[in-house]
C-alpha cells in the first residue's frame, strides 16, 4: 500500500475514531469487527497481528493499556487493548482468536515492549503462545507449574507435585551468567523475596559487576491470589467491591474500588447520582493523598536509611488522611466504600465537624510539603542521589506503557483523570503534574505535586459538597439486587489509580458474575520497565528505583 | 616530665602498691575503670539513647514501657540478645568469621587507653599517642573485613568491601587534619595537645576562652567531623550497613553474642570518635570558659563526647546516604585535597607567621 492510499485518520475530537478508515487499513488482516462498549474491536488473524499492530501503532495507538487472554469453549482469545498517550478516549481494541487444539499466535513483543508482561501473564494463566516472545516463561506462578489455570481445561484438584530434585536449586541455571567474551567478573545477588528494599516481596534476580548493576529480573508472584478468578466467582451487586481494596492497600483502595464501579456501571448502564460522584471524587483523592504520602515516606526511607525523619513526617500527616477516611469509610484500609451506581453512606454527620477536620487537613497540606520539601527534595545529597538516576526515557516509558506518576514524571502528559474524564473531575478546577527529568527526582516531585493537586480538589468538592441541598442528596441509583448485564457485551474501563491506569476489562455472559475479570495493574507494568531505568547504575541506585516506582506487590501479582 | 602513665601511677600511689607486680595491678584496675565508663556509655547509647534521640528527631515516643522513662530496655534488651541462638551459616570461614566482631571491640578500646578522660582518669599517655590512637581505631577495618568475608555471604561481603574502601578514603584525611592540631600543639603526646588548648584564646571581661583547637581551626574541626562520620559509619556514610541496599552489610550472617559484639564495637567507636574529636578539638576534659574550671572535668568530658553521639544520631535521621561512587568520590576528590591545604595552611601559618 503506497502513502497516498493511506486514508486520513486525522481527527480533533477527542475520542473520535474514524474505524472504518482504520479496518480499511488493516486490509485482510481484518477477518471480522466487535463493537466493545468501550471501542471498536477487530478481529485479526493469529499471523497478521504484528502488522496489524505496527499499522495501529503508526496511527498513533502508541498505547498498549492491557492484554486480556481468554477462552471460550470454541477458541482461544488475546485482545490487545490499545488507546493513544495523547488522547485517552481514542481507543481501539484487537482480538486474535486462536483454535482450542494449539492456542498460538504471533506476539506483540516487536511493536510493545509492555506486551512482554502482559503476554507472559496470558501464556501462565490462560495458556495461550505467542509466537516470537523473546522470553515466554510463566511470570505470576511458580515455573514448575502444571496447567494454565484461567483455562476452562484446567484440573482445580490435580495436586502440584514439584519433586524434590526438580526444585534442588531452581535458580542454579541464573547463576550461569552468560560469557560475554570480556571475561567479565560478575556476581549473581537475589535481592528479595525478603529484603529491606523491595516494598513487598519482591525478587530481582541481579547480576552485579562490581555494584553495577549488569541484568535485574523481577521475578514476581509471591503474593498471586487469583484475584481475578476470585470476582468472576463473585456477583457484581456485591461481592467484587471488597476485592479492588486489596489490590493497593497503601492504602489507595477508594481509587481502586472506582475502577470496578466505573467497569460495572458502563457495563450495566448505570447512571451514577451527582452527589454521589462528588462524594467519590472527594474520598478518592484523599485514598490519592494517603498513598502518594506512603510513596514519599518510603522512598525517604530508602535514601536516607531507617532512621529517616521525613518518614515518620509523612506517616504522621498520612494518619489524618486515614483519620477522615475512618469517619467517612468506617474503615482504615479495606474500605469497600463505593457500591454500584454510587456510594454506601452519605458523610458523618455533623457534616460541619467533617467538613472543618478536612479542611484543617488541607489548609495544613502547603507547610507540610513545605517541610517535606525541606527535609528531603532540597537536601544536596537527596539530589545527588536521585537527579539523573533510574532515567526512564520518554519514548522508552511510552514503549513499557508506563502510566502515573511515572508516565508523568517522563513528560508522558497522560492523565485519565483529565483525558478520560469520569467522576466529577472535569467540573473541577486542577492541573495534570508532569516533569521532564524521567529520573528518581522527577518521580518524587511528581507525587508531592499531586498531593497539593488532590488537595485541590477536595477543597472544591467540601464547598460543593456543604452547599449541596439537603433533599438532593442522593446516594445511590436503582440498581437490582440482582445485576445480570445483558450476554456478550466486553468493556475496557480505566481510571487513574495512584500508581497509574487501573483498568478492568470485563465480559458478561447474562449471569449475575463475569464471565472473566481482567486486572490491568499500573504496578506490573511499570515494574516491567525496571532494568531499563537499572541497567548500568549501581545498586544503590537500583534500590531507589523500585522506591520512586512506588509499586505496591498486591496489585503487581493481584 | 609527666608520667606516662597517669591513672595506673595514681592508684599506686593510692594504694600503696610498689614494684612491677603493683603497676601491673594497678594497670588492671585502671583498664577496669575506664572500660567500665566506656561500656557503660555503649549500653546506654546502643539500646536506649540511639533509640530515643532518633524517635525525638522523627516525632516518635520510642521505648517507654519498662522501667521509668524505658531506662530498663537496656536490661530486658541485653537479656533478648545473648539468649538468642547463636546461628553459623554453612561454609563459614570459623576462625576468621569469630575473629570479626571481636577485633572490632578490641580496636575500640584499646584507643581509650590514651584518651583523657580529666579528673586524672588518663589510662595511658605515650609519647607517640596520637598515633597510636588511629593506629588502633583503624584495626576494626580487618574486623569488618574478615567477618563479612568469612561469612560466605554475598551481601555481607559487598558491606566489607564497602567498608574497607571507605575507611581507607577517609583514614588519611582524617590522620592529616588531626596533623594540623599536632603541628599546633608541637606534640604528639595527647596531655600535650589538651594541655596547648587551654591557653587563652581571648577574653570578654571575666570570661575567659580557652584556644580550643575547635575554635582556633574551626575549618580542620568541620573536615575532622566529616570523616568521623565516615569512619564510624554514620550517615550520609553508613554504606558498610546500608539496610536498604544490602540488608545489614557487613553484619547480616551474625547474631546473638556476636551480633551484640558488632554492635557494642559499632558503638565503642561512635564513642572512641566522639573522643577524639573533644581531645583534640575541644579541649580534652576542661571547661569552655576558664571560669567554670571549678566543675570536675570528667564531667565536661562526658557532657562533649555525648555531644559529639548526639551529632552522629541527628545525622543519621536528617542526612540522605551517598551512593559509594560519591563516597569515595567525597573522600578522594574532596575531603583528601581538603586536608591537605588545611594541613599547608596549618604550617604555613605555623611555622612563617608566628
Amino acid at each position: 500500500m503506497s502513502m497516498q492510499d493511506e486514508p486520513d485518520v486525522e481527527e480533533t475530537e477527542p475520542g473520535a475514531v474514524d474505524y472504518d478508515a482504520l479496518e480499511d487499513l488493516l486490509g485482510d488482516a481484518v477477518v471480522d469487527r466487535e463493537t466493545h462498549l468501550n471501542a471498536e474491536a477487530f478481529v485479526v488473524r493469529g499471523d497478521a497481528v504484528t502488522d496489524a499492530l505496527s499499522t495501529l501503532k503508526d496511527q498513533g495507538f502508541d498505547h498498549m493499556a492491557s492484554l486480556t487472554g481468554q477462552d471460550y469453549d470454541d477458541r482461544y482469545e488475546s485482545i490487545y487493548h490499545l488507546r493513544k498517550y495523547d488522547d485517552a478516549q481514542s481507543e481501539v481494541s484487537v482480538i486474535v482468536p486462536t483454535p482450542r487444539d494449539d492456542p498460538s499466535h504471533e506476539s506483540a513483543t516487536p511493536v510493545y515492549s509492555t506486551a512482554n508482561w502482559h503476554e507472559r501473564e496470558a501464556y501462565d494463566l490462560v495458556g495461550i503462545n505467542y509466537e516470537g516472545h523473546p522470553d515466554l516463561r510463566r511470570i505470576l506462578l511458580p515455573q514448575s507449574w502444571t496447567g494454565h489455570p484461567l483455562s476452562k481445561d484446567y484440573d482445580q484438584d490435580k495436586p502440584q507435585i514439584v519433586t524434590l530434585e526438580k526444585h534442588k536449586n531452581p535458580i542454579e541455571e541464573d547463576m550461569e551468567v552468560e560469557a560475554t567474551g570480556d571475561d567479565l567478573d560478575t556476581m549473581f545477588l537475589n535481592i528479595g523475596p525478603h529484603h529491606p528494599a523491595t516494598h513487598g516481596v519482591l525478587h530481582l534476580k541481579t547480576v552485579l559487576d562490581g555494584e553495577q548493576v549488569a541484568d535485574v529480573d523481577p521475578d514476581i508472584g509471591y503474593l498471586h491470589r487469583c484475584q481475578e478468578q476470585m470476582c468472576e466467582k463473585s456477583t457484581y451487586r456485591h461481592q467484587i467491591m471488597p476485592y479492588p481494596d486489596r489490590w493497593d492497600y497503601t492504602p489507595a483502595g477508594i481509587l481502586n474500588e472506582w475502577a470496578y464501579a466505573r467497569a460495572a456501571e458502563d457495563l450495566a448502564d448505570i447512571e451514577v447520582p451527582e452527589y454521589a460522584q462528588v462524594i467519590r471524587t472527594m474520598s478518592a483523592e484523599l485514598t490519592r493523598i494517603s498513598a502518594h504520602l506512603l510513596a514519599v515516606a518510603t522512598f525517604g526511607l530508602d535514601i536516607v536509611g531507617d532512621f529517616a525523619a521525613v518518614f515518620m513526617y509523612a506517616m504522621r500527616d498520612r494518619d489524618i488522611v486515614m483519620d477522615i477516611l475512618e469517619d467517612l469509610t468506617g474503615q482504615r484500609m479495606m474500605y469497600n466504600y463505593l457500591r454500584l451506581g454510587g456510594v454506601v453512606w452519605d458523610l458523618p454527620e455533623p457534616r460541619e465537624e467533617f467538613f472543618e477536620k478536612v479542611r484543617q487537613f488541607l489548609d495544613a497540606v502547603p507547610e507540610k510539603t513545605d517541610e517535606y520539601h525541606n527535609v528531603l527534595t532540597q537536601n544536596e545529597l537527596f539530589q545527588m542521589r536521585t537527579v539523573d538516576t533510574g532515567y526512564y526515557a520518554h519514548e522508552v516509558a511510552k514503549d513499557y506503557g508506563a502510566t502515573g506518576p511515572i508516565a508523568r514524571a517522563s513528560g508522558i502528559d497522560y492523565d485519565l483523570r483529565r483525558d478520560d474524564p469520569y467522576g466529577y473531575y472535569d467540573e473541577l478546577d486542577w492541573d495534570v503534574v508532569t516533569r521532564e527529568g524521567g529520573d528518581n527526582y522527577a518521580r518524587l516531585m511528581v507525587r508531592m505535586r499531586e498531593v497539593e493537586e488532590s488537595a485541590k480538589i477536595i477543597e472544591q468538592c467540601i464547598d460543593i459538597l456543604e452547599d449541596w441541598p439537603e433533599d438532593e442528596r442522593d446516594l445511590q441509583a436503582n440498581v437490582p439486587r440482582s445485576l445480570k448485564p445483558d450476554a456478550g457485551q466486553e468493556i475496557y474501563r480505566a481510571v487513574e489509580g495512584a500508581k497509574g491506569e487501573l483498568g478492568i476489562y470485563m465480559r458478561s455472559d447474562g449471569t449475575d458474575e463475569p464471565a472473566r475479570f481482567k486486572i490491568r495493574g499500573p504496578s506490573f507494568v511499570n515494574l516491567s520497565g525496571l532494568h531499563e531505568m537499572s541497567e548500568g547504575e549501581l545498586i544503590s541506585d537500583l534500590v531507589a528505583t523500585i522506591g520512586s516506582l512506588d509499586i505496591v506487590l498486591a496489585e503487581v501479582d493481584r | 616530665m609527666a608520667s606516662s602513665a597517669p591513672l595506673v601511677d595514681h592508684i599506686s600511689g593510692l594504694l600503696n602498691l610498689e614494684g612491677l607486680l603493683g603497676e601491673v595491678i594497678a594497670g588492671l584496675l585502671g583498664s577496669v575503670l575506664v572500660a567500665v565508663i566506656v561500656l557503660l556509655f555503649a549500653a546506654l547509647a546502643g539500646p536506649y539513647m540511639k533509640r530515643k534521640l532518633t524517635a525525638a528527631f522523627t516525632d516518635r515516643i520510642s521505648v517507654d514501657r519498662v522501667g521509668p522513662y524505658g531506662i530498663l530496655t537496656i536490661a530486658v534488651d541485653a537479656i533478648r540478645l545473648l539468649t538468642k541462638e547463636l546461628i553459623v551459616p554453612e561454609n563459614a570461614d570459623r576462625p576468621a568469621w569469630d575473629l570479626g566482631p571481636m577485633l572490632v571491640v578490641i580496636s575500640a578500646t584499646m584507643g581509650f587507653a590514651v584518651i583523657p578522660f580529666g579528673s586524672g582518669i588518663h589510662l595511658a599517655d605515650p609519647q607517640v599517642g596520637f598515633v597510636y590512637l588511629f593506629a588502633v581505631s583503624s584495626i576494626a577495618s580487618l574486623g569488618i573485613v574478615s567477618g563479612a568475608y568469612a561469612s560466605n555471604n554475598k551481601y555481607s561481603m559487598l558491606g566489607g568491601l564497602r567498608g574497607v574502601s571507605q575507611n581507607i578514603a577517609y583514614e588519611i584525611p582524617l590522620v592529616l587534619t588531626g596533623a594540623s592540631v599536632v603541628l599546633f600543639a608541637g606534640s604528639l603526646r595527647i596531655s600535650d595537645i589538651v594541655a596547648a588548648q587551654s591557653a587563652e584564646l581571648f577574653s570578654i571581661g571575666a570570661i575567659t576562652v580557652p584556644a580550643w583547637f575547635g575554635f582556633v581551626n574551626p575549618f580542620a574541626f568541620a573536615l575532622f567531623m566529616v570523616a568521623n562520620l565516615a569512619e564510624i559509619g554514620r550517615n550520609p556514610f553508613d554504606l558498610p550497613e546500608a539496610p536498604n541496599d544490602l540488608v545489614a552489610g557487613y553484619q547480616t550472617e551474625y547474631s546473638s553474642v556476636y551480633f551484640v559484639l558488632f554492635y557494642l564495637g559499632e558503638f565503642l567507636h561512635i564513642f572512641l570518635g566522639a573522643g577524639i574529636i573533644t581531645t583534640l578539638f575541644l579541649g580534652g576534659p576542661t571547661a569552655p570558659i576558664t571560669a567554670l574550671n571549678f566543675i570536675p572535668g570528667i564531667v565536661w568530658f562526658i557532657a562533649k563526647v555525648w555531644g559529639v553521639f548526639f551529632f552522629t544520631q541527628w545525622a543519621r535521621s536528617a542526612v540522605p546516604r551517598v551512593r559509594p561512587d560519591q563516597l569515595l568520590d567525597i573522600g578522594w576528590k574532596g575531603m583528601l585535597g581538603l586536608a591537605f591545604v588545611n594541613l599547608l595552611l596549618t604550617a604555613v601559618i605555623i611555622g612563617v607567621i608566628v
